[in-house]
C-alpha cells in the first residue's frame, strides 16, 4: 500500500476503516482460537468439568498458537516489507503500463 | 498486528474536513486491506496445519517447529508471487476479461 496517494482526509477515513477492521478480526480471531484449542484438546466427554489433562492441553494450546500466529506476523512483516521494496525498485528502474503489484 | 504506519489522529484537523475524499481511493484502500489481512489469516491457518502437530506436550515453539513456520511462510509468499504472474500471463493472453471470468462463460 502506498500512503503517499491518499490525501489527509482519505487517510482519516482508512484509519477508521482499519481501526473497526482490528476490532472484528480480533474477535474473529478470539472465537477462532477457542474453537481450535477445544477441537484438539477435548475428547472425553465422561463429565461434563473438564479434566486437568484437557486444561493443561488447553492452556498449552493457546500458548502455542498465540507465539505461532505472532512469529507468523514478524515473517509475514519483513517478507512482505522486501517485497514492496523490491515492487518500487522494479517500478523506478522501468516504467510500466500495468502495475501487476500483489499488494 | 497494525501494517499500517498512520500516526494517531491526522494533521490539522481543521483543513481535512475541507479536502474531498475520492471515495473510489477509500474503496481500493479498504479492498487491498481486506486482501492482505485476509491472505494473513490464511498463512497463519496454512503453516499451523502443517508444522504445528495437536500434541500439545508444552505451550512454547520449538525449534523445529519455528522453522518450519519461517519456510512456510516465505513458500507461501513464493507461491503468491507465482500465482500472480501465471494469472496475469493468462490474462494479457486472453483478454482481461477472459482469463478471469472465463470459466463459467
Amino acid at each position: 500500500m502506498d500512503f503517499q496517494m491518499y490525501n489527509d482526509a482519505e487517510k482519516q477515513q482508512i484509519q477508521k476503516i482499519i481501526e473497526q477492521k482490528q476490532m472484528r478480526d480480533f474477535l474473529k480471531f478470539y472465537t477462532n482460537l477457542i474453537e481450535r484449542c477445544f477441537n484438539d484438546c477435548i475428547n472425553d466427554f465422561t463429565s461434563k468439568a473438564l479434566t486437568s489433562k484437557e486444561e493443561t492441553c488447553i492452556g498449552r494450546c493457546t500458548d502455542k498458537f498465540l507465539k505461532h500466529n505472532e512469529r507468523v506476523g514478524q515473517r509475514f512483516g519483513e517478507l512482505n516489507q522486501q517485497l514492496m521494496q523490491q515492487q518500487q525498485q522494479a517500478q523506478q528502474s522501468q516504467p510500466q503500463q500495468s502495475s501487476g503489484r500483489w499488494f | 498486528m497494525s501494517f499500517y504506519p498512520f500516526g494517531g489522529g491526522s494533521s490539522g484537523g481543521g483543513s481535512s474536513q475541507q479536502q474531498a475524499v475520492n471515495a473510489q481511493n477509500v474503496a481500493m484502500a479498504e479492498n487491498e486491506l481486506e486482501m492482505i489481512t485476509d491472505t494473513f489469516y490464511r498463512i497463519v491457518d496454512s503453516c499451523y496445519k502443517k508444522c504445528i502437530p495437536p500434541k500439545y506436550i508444552e505451550g512454547e515453539l520449538n525449534k523445529g517447529e519455528s522453522v518450519c513456520i519461517d519456510r512456510c511462510v516465505a513458500k507461501y509468499f513464493e507461491v503468491n508471487t507465482k500465482v500472480g504472474e501465471a494469472l496475469q500471463k493468462r490474462g494479457q493472453q486472453a483478454g482481461v476479461g477472459g482469463a478471469v471470468t472465463g470459466f463459467g462463460a
